[in-house]
């Protein structure tokens, strides 16, 4: 069991504290990370300090409305920050295989040959726009044998073999002709089966889908979170799962942590954010989904106003101005610390009304 | 709008300028974001300035653009020196060269003879209304002020470039207005009334872009009767280049029309019994104003290289009528260039006027749409 | 594909059938005719013609044949390759154009190729590089190579040969080879003369490109699929010249259509300055001395150049793009 972080943003313990189970296997450990945008309006932190970890074989959800750094989370991980952004501060550790020597992502050069060998053998990423996630100008199979070449050096016919086998395995119907096929020609839900084998040719130990339903419609949705929960359970993979819908949460995920303004305010289990929520922002935003079996005509609830201009800095509590429980002269003032919840270690908020 | 009611302080002054943005005209917008393109607002300030000066070219040319002057053929520009602690310059005179029998011009530097100011010349009529014979600046005979030397019949190239310049940056603007005239009417019928009507203005369009430009003007051009008088001549040269540079607008204005035919407030103003005219005139040509007035403005440029190129060519204006293509016509030589590199000065007008208008059509395609 | 190529031939002929008529039009427009300036010169030379002289001259040249004789006697005879003859040379109209006309397709075609190979490689930098000081330089170029005309830049290229190179400049070939038999001296110098017309007319087009290529890479680059191939773990170079250029291309494919009537302009004035043997100086004095099957057949051909042109951009885009190919 890990232990309950430090009530401090910007130091995490180095060693390791004596509760910390030896069995205990992280796969991605992201530690107080920053990740600023230099424009010319203004400097916009984007990222202020987030932690969390991701164990093998468990998928962690990243939800938060739009504009609260999920993104943005997924892109460090890759080392793909695009420019004027910049990762300022703070540590990325991977580890490929239990109890190896984690090594820290940031570390490497963004263009390097180690950091491209992770990107796309050992973490690969699923996109939110599937019509736009595949080169138009390149048939799918090319597209994924591209990824099989480089990363496991075989040949031409063998990558094509290998590729009609993934495409034949995120269920594509006749995938020999699907491989020969541009993305055009292909529906949404196809073009992000694809995205999927894509990511998963080179059977990842990490994969990142940064909101891979959003744009699909219901019915494709469902099948398509379908084949990635059967598939992470075949290969054993991890998922850092992005989105903004609780109820593919429910759904996907192992562990769940919300996001608001480039900060993690809670972190938990998935049965202990949906009935044991903590952070008020966690209660609302559970609040303004519909659910089944409730009483009718009730309306649902919005939270008041919206996510600041990026380009402020909201001193205190970033979610006082929008929270119900705002205490004047704490939450505007003092930034609260991480806290376990009944002293559950694998529940953390951040909020004043805990500690 | 996004309200935030109890943000932080320093972001009151940003809201306040986003919340006005939602309040000004359009047109204003346009300014703002015009006036952020530096380079552009500084090609629009050279522009003004040179029209000024090609405006007032005989007033501030010291010398007459047509004096033929047998003595200075192919004089050098003036050296201008500060000897005296006040500008002035060297007199040339020509001398015969014994030995080869040619006149050169040399400078006799024992004397100088200072550049004074608002003196009296040779008469003049500015834009044909106001006579005068005082001139900016000049030079005490016998010396000749030449800033940027004399041509083969020692003609002032510094008075000779401002007063080709009336031709040359006014055929862009008299050029443009008629491809707007011929564009906008022809684009907006075609696109206001589709069918038959669309259908023949858009092969017309093809059609004429299906002729590669420059010929098309050489065949127009040479169409035009030799001995036509200097305006006249002006006038069609000016109507050849538009004739062929105003499929680009009309295939503008049609989309944009046909955008507005299916607005509904057209087809209110319709339904309020409205005639096509007033449709047109009140609820299109305002909306499409600003495109029409980008897309004027980038073909401005291409309107003044016709120019020079056809008068260059000897096909456009013809002397004694002066432009820049006509004065340079006279550089077609490299013999002449090489050792009279001054001849080529008409061209650096011609360079800077295109470079002008490009920047300044360019801030204002950016301004009117940003992300076209 | 062959529905649409056949198409698109049918379509070209009919165009073409128009413009022959404008053409004919056009330069039929203007009063009097080469008779005029023939009889003048003959009169010069040796006195006074009789009325039946003229009267002769008139019909061998048929000059006061009604325009739609005119226009059919060329037409009917252009579709079996004879293009009548040109009164101020004597000579069939064909023989007189064909070698000319290989040099101006040469010559345009070579400055399409130039400016390709410089417009995207500069392009790419700059969009790679955007607000750095050689991008800012790649920009103020375009402003400049638009702006220059091109006979100046001829003019300003064919002094900087003679003096900076001691190159001889004007013709395509050397003075001492204009006789001589093909020989690789005779090609390299033919080569060396090159450069400057090809560089006079592919200016304003490259500049053109570079801006097109520059901001559409600039687009291409914000696409997902950039992210996509750069999260595969591909190389920046990869991701750059195969994910990226490979579909900003397009729209410079696209572009073509728009700088070909520039580049045959520019072949045209550029020939004029550097005298090449080719369409544009034949043609200048053609139209002034009224020399109209000449004339009439280079407008023709030039056209006939563009709409080629045209067609071989729209098949190359197929190409390119499986989106077009494919519907």
């Amino acid at each position: 069991m890990s232990v309950a972080q430090q009530p401090s943003s910007s130091a995490i313990p180095t060693s390791a504290p004596e509760s910390a189970a030896p069995e205990e296997d992280i796969v991605l450990e992201v530690q107080d990370l920053h990740v600023y945008f230099y424009t010319q309006i203004g400097v916009v932190r984007a990222l202020n300090g987030v932690s969390f970890k991701i164990p093998r074989g468990k998928v962690l959800g990243i939800v938060g409305e739009s504009g609260c750094g999920k993104s943005q989370t997924s892109l460090a991980t890759m080392q793909l920050i695009p420019r004027p952004g910049k990762v300022e501060s703070g540590k990325i550790l991977f580890r490929e295989f239990n109890n190896q020597e984690p090594i820290d992502l940031l570390t490497l050069e963004r263009n390097s040959d180690e950091m491209r060998n992770i990107r796309g053998d050992n973490i690969s990423m699923i996109f939110q726009e599937p019509m736009t996630s595949l080169n138009p100008c390149y048939t799918v199979g090319d597209q994924i044998k591209e990824a099989i070449i480089l990363h496991q050096g075989v040949d031409k016919e063998e990558a094509h073999t290998r590729a009609v086998d993934i495409l034949r395995k995120v269920g594509m119907p006749n995938p020999e002709r699907i491989a020969i096929s541009y993305p055009h020609q292909l529906s949404g839900g196809m073009r992000q089966r694809a995205m999927i084998a894509m990511a998963l040719s080179c059977t990842p130990t990490l994969l990142i889908a940064d909101e891979p339903t959003t744009a699909l419609d219901v019915t494709t949705e469902a099948q398509i979170l379908e084949l990635m929960r059967d598939l992470q359970r075949e290969i054993g993979m991890s998922i850092m799962f992005i989105t903004h819908n609780l109820g593919v949460v429910a759904q996907m995920c192992d562990e769940v942590a919300v996001m608001y303004l480039g900060r993690i305010v809670e972190w938990a289990s998935v049965d202990d954010i949906f009935y044991n929520p903590k952070h008020p922002y966690t209660i609302l935003l559970l609040r303004s989904i519909p659910r089944l079996g409730s009483e009718e005509h009730i309306r649902l609830e919005s939270i008041k106003g919206s996510v600041p201009d990026p380009y402020t800095r909201v001193p205190g509590c970033p979610f006082h101005p929008r929270c119900p429980s705002f205490m004047p002269g704490l939450c505007d003032v003092e930034e609260p610390p991480e806290t376990t919840v009944d002293g559950n270690a694998r529940h953390t908020v951040r909020c004043h009304l805990y500690t | 709008m996004a309200s935030v009611p109890t943000t932080a302080p320093e972001s009151a002054g940003k809201k306040k300028k986003v919340e006005d943005v939602g309040q000004i005209p359009q047109w204003k917008l346009m300014v703002r974001r015009f006036r952020q393109s530096r380079l552009s607002v500084a090609g629009g300030i050279v522009l003004i300035c040179m029209y000024i000066i090609v405006i007032l070219a005989e007033f501030i040319a010291p010398n007459d653009y047509q004096k033929i002057e047998a003595d200075y053929q192919y004089a050098r520009p003036s050296e201008i020196t500060f000897a005296a602690g006040w500008p002035g310059i060297y007199a040339q005179q020509a001398i015969l060269d014994k030995e080869n029998f040619t006149w050169t011009v040399e400078t006799d530097y024992s004397t100088v003879y200072p550049i004074n100011f608002f003196v009296e010349g040779h008469s003049y009529k500015i834009l044909g209304l106001f006579e005068s014979n005082i001139h900016l600046f000049g030079v005490q005979a016998p010396a000749k002020l030449y800033f940027w030397g004399a041509d083969g019949q020692g003609r002032d190239i510094f008075a000779r470039v401002l007063k080709g310049g009336q031709v040359s940056m006014s055929v862009g603007l008299v050029g443009v207005t008629m491809v707007i005239v011929l564009g906008s009417i022809i684009g907006t019928a075609s696109g206001y009334f589709g069918g038959m009507i669309d259908n023949l203005m858009q092969r017309t369009i093809e059609l004429i872009q299906s002729f590669p430009t420059l010929p098309l003007w050489l065949a127009l051009a040479a169409a035009l009767p030799r001995e036509m008088p200097v305006v006249q001549r002006y006038f069609f040269i000016t109507l050849v280049l538009a004739l062929v540079d105003w499929t680009g607008l009309a295939r503008q204005v049609r989309g944009k029309v046909m955008a507005y035919r299916s607005a509904d407030y057209t087809a209110a103003a319709l339904a309020a019994g409205g005639s096509h005219l007033r449709i047109i005139l009140t609820h299109m040509l305002p909306n499409a104003l600003s495109h029409i007035i980008v897309v004027a403005a980038l073909a401005i440029p291409g309107v003044i290289l016709g120019e020079t190129a056809l008068s260059f060519l000897g096909l456009g204006m013809l002397p004694p009528a002066v432009s820049w293509g006509v004065l340079l016509r006279d550089a077609q030589q490299v013999q002449v260039i090489m050792l009279y590199p001054w001849m080529l000065t008409p061209g650096i007008a011609v360079v800077l006027a295109v470079l002008c208008f490009n920047l300044l059509a360019d801030g204002l395609r950016d301004a009117v749409d940003p992300y076209g | 594909m062959v529905n649409f190529l056949i198409r698109r031939l049918f379509y070209m002929l009919v165009t073409l059938f128009f413009v022959s008529i404008i053409g004919f039009a056009l330069i039929e427009l203007p009063p009097g005719s080469y008779l005029d300036s023939e009889l003048q010169r003959l009169r010069q030379l040796g006195g006074n013609l009789s009325q039946s002289q003229i009267r002769s001259l008139e019909i061998r040249y048929g000059v006061n044949d009604p325009t739609y004789l005119k226009y059919w006697k060329w037409v009917s005879g252009a579709v079996r390759g004879d293009f009548g003859e040109s009164f101020e040379y004597k000579k069939p109209v064909g023989e007189l154009i064909w070698g000319r006309l290989l040099f101006s397709v040469t010559l345009a075609f070579s400055s399409l190729i130039f400016a390709w190979l410089v417009s995207i490689p500069l392009g790419v930098y700059a969009a790679t590089h955007r607000y750095t000081i050689p991008d800012y330089l790649i920009t103020a170029m375009q402003f400049i190579g638009v702006a220059v005309p091109q006979f100046l830049l001829a003019l300003v290229l064919m002094v900087f040969a003679t003096t900076v190179l001691k190159q001889e400049v004007g013709g395509l070939v050397s003075q001492r080879f204009v006789n001589a038999p093909m020989s690789w001296e005779k090609f390299w110098d033919f080569v060396s003369h090159l450069w400057i017309p090809i560089i006079v007319i592919s200016a304003g087009s490259t500049a053109w490109l570079t801006r097109v290529m520059r901001a559409n890479l600039l687009d291409v680059l914000n696409m997902q699929y950039i992210q996509t191939a750069r999260a595969k773990g591909l190389k920046e170079g990869v991701v750059i010249w195969k994910h990226a250029v490979r579909n900003a291309i397009h729209p410079l494919v696209m572009a073509i259509g728009g700088v070909l009537p520039a580049l045959i302009s520019g072949e045209v004035i550029a020939s004029i300055v550097l005298n090449l043997p080719t369409t544009g100086p034949l043609l200048v004095q053609a139209l002034i001395k009224q020399d109209m099957y000449l004339a009439i057949t280079m407008v023709m051909f030039l056209s006939i150049m563009l709409i080629v042109g045209n067609l071989i951009a729209d098949l190359l885009l197929a190409w390119v793009d499986p989106r077009v190919r494919l519907e």
